[in-house]
C-alpha cells in the first residue's frame, strides 16, 4: 500500500485524526514559543547548518580524528558498511563477554539496521526503555513518531497492553499509574542488564566523546548499571569541537518538545571503572546519499521531529502511514535514497508546504528536496500508466497555444453540461467531497477580447 | 512602465471574474496593463507532479509571452513561485532571467513596487484571510509562524486599508489548506481533510468571507465549503481590492 | 571491519571544503539577572528551589523536604545526613534503595535551568540517576548566561563522565501527558547557597 492508500485508512477514524494533530500540534505551538524566547534563534540555525555541511564537507577527517581522541580514552571503535555489518558488530561484543540481557535506549539508527530482531534471534533478550518505544516494543510495533514513538497509542491501549504484559491493574488508562507501573519493571531489568544499547545524538571529533539527550533518565540507567555500554552512532552524527554542543544543544530539544533542553544530556568520555564503551559507527547509506548534491543536506538531520509536528500530511495521516523507519517529511527524503522504489510514494505524500523547512533547526531545505525526488522517481519508477500519459499529454498541450486553447474550452464544456453523475463519479477524486467550480459563460480571454483592445 | 498581466491557466477558464478584477485594479492604479495572448500554464502542476522536463515547453511559452514586459504580474502567488523558482530547468538566457526577476504575485507588486496599499475599496465584510503557502513561505508576502521575525504581511497591508472590512484572526494562522495541486487527487482523504480544518478555523472564528491571494487553495477550499453548503464565500483578494460595495 | 571501505566512500562522495562558519557569540548576548532566570527555568522544568543563607542550615531543609528518607548519600560533605557511604567499589545494583543523593553541582544555566554535575564529585555514576530524589547544591554565583559560556567553563574540565541536569526525569509518552518520574530520579531540588 502506497502512503494516500494507508493516509484514507487511518482517516476513517476522524475523532483520532484530530486528537493525533492536535496533540502535535501543541507540540509545535510550545516549539515556538520556546524558539521565541531565544535571541538569535535564526542565527542559531544558520551556524547549525553551517557546521553541518562543513563537517559533510570533510567527514573522512573528523571520523579519523573522532576514532583517535576515543580510542586514547579507552573507547572501542567499530566501523559497520551496513545494517548488517552494524548488528553483527553488537552481537559479537555480547557474545564475547556472554552478555545475554541487554537494555536499550532511544537509537533511531537501530531501529533502521534492525538490530532487535537480530539479536533476539541469537537469543539475547533486548528490553527497550524509553517508555514509548518500550509500549511499541509491546504491541509489537514500531515507532511513529522519532521522538514520540508511541503518540498513535490511546492511553487505554497502553493500559490493556500493560495488563497483558506486566500484570497490571485496569487504571481507565491512568498515565501516572502507567508510567510508574513501567519504572518498576524497567528497574528490575536495568539492574540485571550485561549490556546497555544507546543511540548518540552528538559525537565530538576534538575528544572523541559523545552526547545522548533523554528525558526520561533511561539511557543513563543503562548505561551505568551494565558493564557495557555500546553507542550506535549514524557516521553523520559528528561535530568538530565541543564547543559547538552549545549551538546544537540549545535548538536540539526546543525544536523536539518546545524543552529549553533535555532532562539529560549526558557526556560519555571514558568507561567506568571495570567497564567497557563501544561505538559503532555506521554508514548504510550514508555515504551514498552524501554524493547526491541535491540531498545531501538530508544528513544534517539532529531527528528532533520538528518537522512531522508542523507537517499538516503528518499531523493527519499518522506516522505509519509512511512505512518507513523515519516517517514526515525528514523521511520522506531520506527513505527513497534508500529503496526508491518502496518509498516512491513518500515525495509526493506532500504539498510542499514548506513549513518543515522552516522549522528544521538545521536548515535542510526538506520541501525542495521532496520536490527533486518526485522529478527521479517519475524517471528511475515505473509511473501508473494513467498518471503518466494525463501528465506528458498536458505537457504537450500546454506548450502549444492553439492546442490549448481548444482544451480550455472542451473542459469549461464538459463541467457546464456534463450530467452531474458522470462529473461527480468514482473516477473523479476532486469531486468526492468537493463540488467543482460552476462555469461562467466564457473565458478571460474572450472577456478580454471584447472588452478591452491591446 | 509595461506590464504584461499573467492569468493563470486555470482562472482563465473557471475563474475569469477574478483575472478581470486583477486587471481592472490595475488599470485603476493607472498601470500600463497588457494581457499577451497565447498564454497557457507556467508548468507548475507538471513540476510538482515530478514531469519538470515535460514542462519545459510551458516554461518557454511563457517566457516568449512576457520576454518584452517590465513586470509581470498575476493573482497568484504558486504560479509565480514556480517561475521565479522552477524556471531553472530552462537554458538561463538574457530574456529567462528578465522574466524570473520581474514576475510579482498582484499584492507584492502594489505593496512592493507601487508602494500603495489603500486602493480605496470598500467590503464591509469579516475577512479571513488563508496565506497560500507557496506564497508566504516561497515568494515571502508574509512572515511565518514558523520564524522568529518580525510580523509582516502584504496581504493584511491591503486588507486593512480596505473600508469596512474586518479582518479576523484565525487560530493557526499559515497552515495549509492541503490543495497541493495532484496532491488534492492523489492524496484525496488528507487533502480534504486539511481543507475542512482550515474552514473550521475561519467559521470557528465568525469569518463571512474567506480570501486569499492564490486561487488554487480557494478552488479547493470553496469545492468544499460548497458541498457542504456552508456559511462562507470564498473570493479572491482582487475581487475585494475592487469593491466598492 | 569496514573502515578503510567506509573512508574511501566519504572521499569519494564528499564535496569539496566547506569553511567551518565563523562564531560570532555577541549575536547571543543578554543582559539579564541570570539567578532570577535560572531559577525560573528550573521550575519550567519540574524542578524545585530552595535558597539557603548559609550552607549550614541544609540539614534542617533537608529533614524538612525529605521526613522520609532514610537512605541518604551525600556528596558535597556538607550535611551530616548521609546514611550511605559509597566507594569506587559500590556496585550499581547496591544503590537501588537510595531514597536521597546529595550531589555539588557545578555551574547552572540560566537560558534552561541545566546544572553540570560530573562523575568527579560522585563516585558512582549512576547515583544522580538511580537515587528517588536527586539533591543539587549550588552556589549562586555560578549561573551562567547560555550553553555557550557553559560550555567555555568545561572547556578545561578532565573529561569522563558528566551531565547537564534539567530538573527531575520525565516523560510524555502516553498520550502526551506529562508524567513526572519516569525512570531517573522522580524529583530534582536545587539548593542554592
Amino acid at each position: 500500500m502506497n502512503h494516500a492508500q494507508k493516509a484514507e485508512i487511518f482517516n476513517k477514524d476522524e475523532a483520532k485524526v484530530n486528537w493525533h494533530d492536535k496533540a502535535l500540534w501543541y507540540v509545535r505551538e510550545k516549539r515556538d514559543t520556546a524558539a521565541h524566547g531565544v535571541k538569535g534563534w535564526e542565527h542559531l540555525r544558520d551556524l547549525a547548518s553551517g557546521i553541518k555541511a562543513h563537517v559533510l564537507s570533510n567527514l573522512d577527517e573528523y571520523l579519523i580524528t573522532f576514532e583517535k581522541n576515543a580510542q586514547k580514552n579507552g573507547i572501542t571503535v567499530h566501523w559497520a558498511s551496513n545494517a548488517e555489518e552494524h548488528n553483527k558488530i553488537v552481537n559479537k561484543i555480547l557474545a564475547d563477554n556472554n552478555a545475554k540481557k541487554v537494555v536499550k535506549s532511544k537509537s533511531m539508527l537501530t531501529e533502521e539496521c534492525h538490530l532487535n530482531p537480530y539479536l533476539e534471534s541469537k537469543g539475547i533478550e533486548v528490553v527497550d526503555t524509553d517508555l514509548g518505544e518500550y509500549i511499541v516494543q509491546i504491541a509489537k510495533e514500531t515507532p511513529s513518531h522519532i521522538v514520540l514513538p508511541a503518540i498513535h497509542k490511546t492511553k487505554e491501549e497502553v493500559d490493556s497492553l500493560f495488563q497483558e504484559h506486566l500484570g497490571t491493574t485496569p487504571s481507565n488508562g491512568n498515565p501516572e499509574y502507567l508510567t510508574h507501573e513501567a519504572r518498576k519493571h524497567l528497574r528490575a531489568k536495568f539492574l540485571e542488564a550485561d549490556a546497555a544499547i544507546t543511540g548518540v545524538n552528538f559525537a565530538i571529533a576534538e575528544t572523541g566523546g559523545f552526547v545522548v539527550c533523554t528525558n526520561e533518565g533511561n539511557a543513563d540507567m543503562g548505561a551505568h548499571s551494565a558493564k557495557i555500554h555500546i553507542a550506535c552512532m549514524g557516521m553523520e552524527k559528528l561535530i568538530p569541537k565541543e564547543a559547538h554542543l552549545g549551538i546544537f544543544l540549545r535548538l536540539l530539544a526546543r525544536s523536539a518538545t518546545g524543552q529549553p533542553i533535555t532532562t539529560y544530556s549526558s557526556h560519555f568520555n571514558k568507561p567506568g571503572p571495570e567497564s567497557q564503551m563501544h561505538i559503532v559507527i555506521v554508514d548504510n547509506g550514508r555515504t551514498e546519499q552524501l554524493s547526491r548534491e541535491d540531498f545531501r543536506s538530508s544528513l544534517h538531520c539532529i531527528r528532533c521531529g520538528a518537522c512531522m509536528n508542523t507537517c499538516p500530511i503528518y499531523r493527519r495521516s499518522g506516522g505509519h502511514s509512511y512505512d518507513a523507519t523515519i516517517p514526515g517529511p525528514i523521511g520522506s527524503i531520506l527513505s527513497p535514497g534508500k529503496d526508491l522504489t518502496k518509498h516512491s510514494s513518500l515525495p509526493f505524500a506532500s504539498t510542499l508546504c514548506g513549513s518543515c523547512s522552516n522549522v528544521c533547526p538545521v536548515k535542510i531545505n526538506i520541501h525542495e528536496q521532496l520536490y527533486k525526488w518526485r522529478q527521479l522517481i517519475t524517471k528511475d519508477v515505473k509511473q501508473p500508466f494513467i498518471k503518466k500519459t494525463i501528465l506528458k499529454m498536458t505537457g504537450k498541450v500546454l506548450s502549444n497555444p492553439k492546442l490549448y486553447g481548444f482544451g480550455g474550452r472542451s473542459v469549461r464544456f464538459i463541467l457546464k453540461y456534463a450530467p452531474r453523475f458522470l462529473v461527480y463519479s468514482k473516477l473523479n477524486a476532486w469531486g468526492k467531497a468537493r463540488e467543482l467550480p460552476k462555469i461562467k459563460n466564457g473565458n478571460f480571454d474572450q472577456w478580454y477580447k471584447e472588452k478591452r483592445k491591446n | 512602465m509595461r506590464v504584461g498581466l499573467f492569468i493563470p491557466c486555470y482562472i482563465n477558464q473557471l475563474y475569469p471574474q477574478v483575472a478581470i478584477a486583477t486587471l481592472e485594479v490595475l488599470e485603476k492604479l493607472g498601470v500600463d496593463v497588457y494581457y499577451p495572448s497565447g498564454q497557457t500554464c507556467c508548468g507548475q502542476p507538471l513540476g510538482n507532479s515530478g514531469y519538470e522536463e515535460d514542462a519545459k515547453g510551458a516554461c518557454q511559452v511563457f517566457v516568449e509571452n512576457f520576454k518584452e514586459y517590465d513586470y509581470i504580474v498575476g493573482p497568484s502567488g504558486s504560479c509565480i513561485y514556480h517561475v521565479k523558482k522552477h524556471f531553472d530547468i530552462l537554458e538561463q538566457t538574457p530574456d529567462v532571467i528578465k522574466v524570473r526577476n520581474n514576475a510579482f504575485e498582484l499584492c507584492e507588486f502594489i505593496v512592493k513596487v507601487l508602494g500603495k496599499k489603500d486602493l480605496g475599496a470598500s467590503f464591509p465584510y469579516k475577512v479571513g484571510l488563508h496565506k497560500s503557502c507557496h506564497g508566504l513561505r516561497g515568494l515571502k508576502l508574509g512572515s511565518c509562524s514558523e520564524r522568529m521575525d518580525a510580523h509582516y504581511s502584504t496581504e493584511e497591508d491591503l486588507l486593512a486599508h480596505v473600508k469596512g472590512l474586518e479582518l479576523m484572526s484565525l487560530t493557526r494562522k499559515d497552515e495549509c489548506c492541503g490543495f497541493g495541486g495532484t496532491f488534492a487527487v492523489f492524496e484525496e482523504a488528507i487533502s480534504v481533510k486539511m481543507g475542512r480544518d482550515r474552514i473550521q478555523d475561519h467559521l470557528n472564528n465568525d469569518v463571512e468571507v474567506i480570501t486569499g491571494a492564490d486561487h488554487s487553495c480557494l478552488m479547493h477550499l470553496e469545492g468544499l465549503v460548497n458541498r457542504k453548503k456552508q456559511p462562507l464565500r470564498v473570493m479572491h483578494i482582487a475581487e475585494i481590492l475592487n469593491s466598492s460595495i | 571491519m569496514g573502515k578503510e571501505e567506509i573512508l574511501r566512500s566519504v572521499r569519494k562522495n564528499k564535496p569539496t571544503l566547506i569553511p567551518l562558519p565563523e562564531i560570532n557569540l555577541d549575536t547571543f548576548n543578554e543582559t539579564i539577572d541570570l539567578l532570577a532566570n535560572f531559577k525560573e527555568k528550573v521550575a519550567l522544568v519540574g524542578g524545585t528551589i530552595k535558597e539557603l543563607s548559609a550552607l549550614n542550615e541544609i540539614d534542617r531543609e533537608i529533614t524538612k523536604l525529605f521526613p522520609n528518607a532514610r537512605n541518604i548519600v551525600d556528596c558535597t560533605k556538607s550535611s551530616s545526613l548521609g546514611t550511605v557511604s559509597i566507594s569506587d567499589k559500590t556496585q550499581p545494583q547496591d544503590l537501588e534503595g537510595v531514597d536521597l543523593a546529595i550531589i555539588p553541582g557545578a555551574f547552572g544555566v540560566a537560558e534552561n535551568g541545566a546544572i553540570w554535575i560530573s562523575d568527579d564529585r560522585f563516585p558512582i555514576r549512576i547515583l544522580p540517576f538511580i537515587t528517588k530524589e536527586l539533591l543539587i547544591v549550588l552556589e549562586k554565583k555560578n549561573v551562567c548566561l547560555h550553553l555557550h559560556d557553559a560550555y567555555e567553563l568545561l572547556s578545561k574540565r578532565d573529561r569522563s563522565f558528566g551531565v547537564f541536569v534539567s530538573g527531575p526525569s520525565k516523560t510524555a509518552d502516553i498520550e502526551q501527558c506529562l508524567v513526572i518520574g519516569a525512570q531517573g530520579a522522580l524529583s530534582l531540588t536545587v539548593v542554592l547557597v
